[in-house]
């Protein structure tokens, strides 16, 4: 049963039980008076009765000797008592022998007269007698109290019952005006029950939609960029595919023969610029940092950058006299200032001004270089600043952008553990500033210099590798270069291989099947301590999590003269520590 | 007024005895002292040794001269008390045996030295006596005068008390006088 049946049922209750309560209580109180008024009446006549009683004992002997004098006396001692109107005895033969009467009045004559006299007074009448004979009667005639003085102390009666009757009233109204607060707040809260149902339903709703809406732009965005990287390798293979079926054609002259080789070559290296583009938006490429002046970085791009932005925009540079020298991947960081420079020209279709600058800033830690590009073109809105920095978003036409531009320059700059600012007003063009840690240490142009070119060093070859096709060609390459090549399949084949023969260097696959190329370095420190280790890998999670562990890394893809130094420096550094 | 209620009594009292018609004052006083007398057994109460067995009757004696006559036998007949009867008994003086049952006697000898003899005589036992002699020595515990007209009475309450009589105090709000008993 739910409460609004009971209070339903229950309504008229309190209404019917105050009537009848106060219906009861004027009854009770009706009763009370009357049943006071009929008991004093009956006392006043049974104590005039009595008065007539003992009138009557007293003088029996009076007539018994006929002593009118003695009964007179009798009856007097009756006055002293003011509610006694009068009082009389009479003979056997029903003539007055003694009484007395209000002033003015005499007792009436006769006994038969008496029932006449005073029609309000309460009178009794006693027979006097003497062993079961009559002698005469006593007659006494009480004046009852007046009625006001009763009705004075019915009054007291009649203001509890009425009182009592209020006070039920009372409760009667407050549990009727409760009951129906009750009801009203229960048909509030209902009301408030079935808001509160449609609000949660209506927000489960939106919930649902939202995750479809983020699904569908997660869609949208990972189908622009497939489209736009499939465009792009569409392109790359083409020239690639081209040139190699060019390259298989009999009796082509050496010259067009090398252009071929050079588009191959060039259409690769713009593939994997591609691929680390997107590695490095993944925030996985293993980052290679170096000392760079930015400084000179930028001056060296001017060129380039002039180039890049064509005719309509002028490159501006305003660098600090002081040495500006951070420890980042310099060609992330050249990839970064052209993609935000590309986005500049882009925001500045009728032309303007690229402004690059440089800053020292005290940044919490250490100081921090401050690379700024700002342009004069149309700027953003704050929604828009809001998520420039998210991966594939983007404002360009389908196709022209993968909207991977700022978030790689983001994960690039948060990865060397800076920062990325953006700044922008609409029609007033935008600031985009790149902050790097500034590194103490010295400009490495010398340090460059040292990297040795030309070691002709030769020497026998572990090759680690589970892909045929990169296996081959690695193997293939490491042969033109001089090595004697021994290929293992999988770990656990090279470490059988490396304790049967010796080698002067191991070049290992990280991603494998089994053991990885991390612990093959690992266990191998451990059984050939002397001999060098290097990896070679697209990408991988272990290398971005633990590094790997002062080892060499090859990335690939790989070209011919990286491969060729990466073995001669492992080749010389073993030669040297022998 | 006050002659005017006690004819009027005396009237009521006289009216059921048909002897009490005749108008002499001398007839009336006897008659009305002869009504009297068997009433006084009704306000006295004898010790208990003293009282009629059940069924018997309470003995009022007339010692020496009766005044009265039928007259006390009809009043006598008339009267009940708690279911005894009054009977009359008559007697020349108290030296007769029979006195002994005496309850209640009116005494009346030819003199008062009679009177007071007899008197004596009955105060060794529990007899309430009536006299009309006002002499001292020949009073009874009861003794009748005459006042305003009226037969009324003197109590000697003391002499009451004396024989272990008691007297009932309606009779004694009746009485002229009462000589109190002495506590």
């Amino acid at each position: 049963m739910r409460i609004e049946d009971i209070t339903g049922r229950w309504r008229g209750f309190p209404i019917a039980v105050t009537g009848a309560l106060v219906a009861l209580l004027l009854l009770a109180g009706i009763l009370i008076v009357a049943q006071g008024e009929s008991s004093y009446l009956a006392q006043e006549q049974r104590e005039t009765h009595a008065q007539a009683d003992i009138l009557a004992a007293s003088v029996a002997a009076a007539l018994d000797f006929g002593d009118a004098a003695a009964a007179r006396e009798s009856v007097e001692t009756l006055r002293v008592n003011p509610q006694i109107r009068m009082a009389a005895i009479y003979d056997r033969a029903g003539a007055l022998v003694a009484g007395y009467a209000p002033e003015g009045t005499t007792p009436p004559g006769r006994i038969e007269t008496t029932a006449s006299s005073g029609a309000d007074a309460i009178v009794s009448k006693a027979p006097v007698t003497r062993a079961g004979k009559q002698l005469g009667t006593a007659l006494v005639a009480v004046d009852p109290q007046p009625f006001s003085t009763r009705l004075r102390r019915y009054l007291i009666v009649g203001l509890l019952v009425a009182m009592a009757a209020l006070v039920a009233v009372i409760l009667g109204l407050a549990q009727v005006t409760l009951g129906r607060a009750n009801h009203e707040l229960e048909s509030r809260a209902a009301a408030l029950t079935a808001a509160n149902a449609e609000l949660t339903h209506q927000i489960n709703e939106r919930a649902k939609a939202e995750e479809q809406l983020r699904q569908a732009q997660k869609m949208q965005a990972l189908g622009q960029l497939t489209g736009g990287i499939a465009h792009d390798f569409n392109n790359l293979l083409t020239v690639i595919q081209g040139s190699a079926d060019m390259l298989q054609r009999p009796g082509l002259a050496e010259d067009r023969r090398k252009r071929f080789a050079d588009a191959i070559v060039e259409a690769a290296s713009r593939a994997a610029a591609l691929t680390s583009q997107l590695l490095a938006f993944a925030r996985r490429q293993p980052l290679k940092p170096e000392v760079i002046d930015v400084n000179q970085m930028i001056a060296g791009m001017t060129e380039l950058l002039d180039r890049a932005l064509g005719e309509r925009v002028i490159v501006e540079t305003a660098l600090v006299a002081e040495a500006c020298t951070v420890e980042a991947d310099r060609a992330q960081l050249v990839s970064a200032v052209l993609n935000i420079a590309v986005n500049a020209r882009d925001a500045m279709p009728e032309g303007g001004t690229l402004r690059i600058a440089t800053e020292r800033r005290e940044g919490e830690h250490s100081p921090m270089i401050a690379l700024s590009v700002s342009d004069t073109g149309s700027g953003m809105d704050a929604a828009t600043i809001e998520r420039a920095m998210e991966p594939f978003f983007t404002t360009k036409a389908a196709g022209k952008g993968t909207g991977l531009g700022l978030s790689q320059v983001y994960g690039f700059a948060s990865q060397s553990g800076g920062d990325l600012r953006i700044e922008s007003t609409p029609g007033h063009g935008t600031r985009v500033t790149i902050l790097l840690p500034g590194s103490d240490r010295a400009s490495a142009a010398e340090q460059e210099r040292r990297t040795v070119t030309g070691g002709d060093r030769t020497g026998s070859v572990l090759l680690v590798e589970d892909n045929e096709e990169v296996g081959e060609f690695a193997e293939a390459l490491l042969r033109e270069l001089g090595h004697s090549v021994v290929r293992a399949r999988s770990g656990n084949e090279a470490l059988e291989v490396a304790r049967a023969a010796r080698f002067d260097v191991v070049l290992s696959d990280v991603v494998m099947p089994g053991m990885s190329g991390l612990e093959l370095a690992e266990t191998l420190a451990t059984a050939c301590p002397a001999l060098p280790v290097i990896l070679t890998t697209g990408y991988s999670d272990e290398i971005a999590r633990s590094g790997t562990g002062g080892r060499p890394v090859l990335l690939k893809p790989y070209r011919l003269d990286a491969l060729a130094s990466v073995i001669d420096d492992a080749l010389r550094d073993g030669a040297t520590a022998s | 007024m006050r002659r005017a209620a006690l004819l009027l009594a005396l009237g009521a009292i006289a009216a059921p005895l048909p002897a009490a018609a005749p108008a002499r004052a001398q007839a009336s006083e006897e008659a009305i002292k002869a009504a009297f007398l068997p009433k006084f057994v009704r306000y006295i109460a004898l010790p208990t040794g003293s009282q009629p067995e059940a069924e018997q009757p309470y003995y009022l004696c007339v010692i020496g001269r009766d005044p009265f006559g039928a007259t006390l036998d009809r009043a006598a007949a008339s009267e009940a008390i708690d279911g005894h009867p009054v009977a009359v008994r008559r007697f020349a003086n108290a030296d007769a045996p029979a006195i002994a049952g005496c309850h209640v006697a009116f005494v009346a000898g030819a003199n008062d030295q009679q009177t007071a003899d007899t008197l004596a005589a009955l105060r060794s036992q529990a007899t309430l006596t009536i006299t009309d002699s006002r002499w001292s020595k020949s009073r009874g515990m009861i003794h009748f005068t005459v006042a305003a007209g009226r037969v009324r009475f003197h109590i000697d309450d003391a002499a009451a008390a004396a024989c272990g009589i008691a007297v009932s105090s309606r009779l004694l709000a009746l009485a002229i006088d009462v000589k109190q008993r002495t506590p």
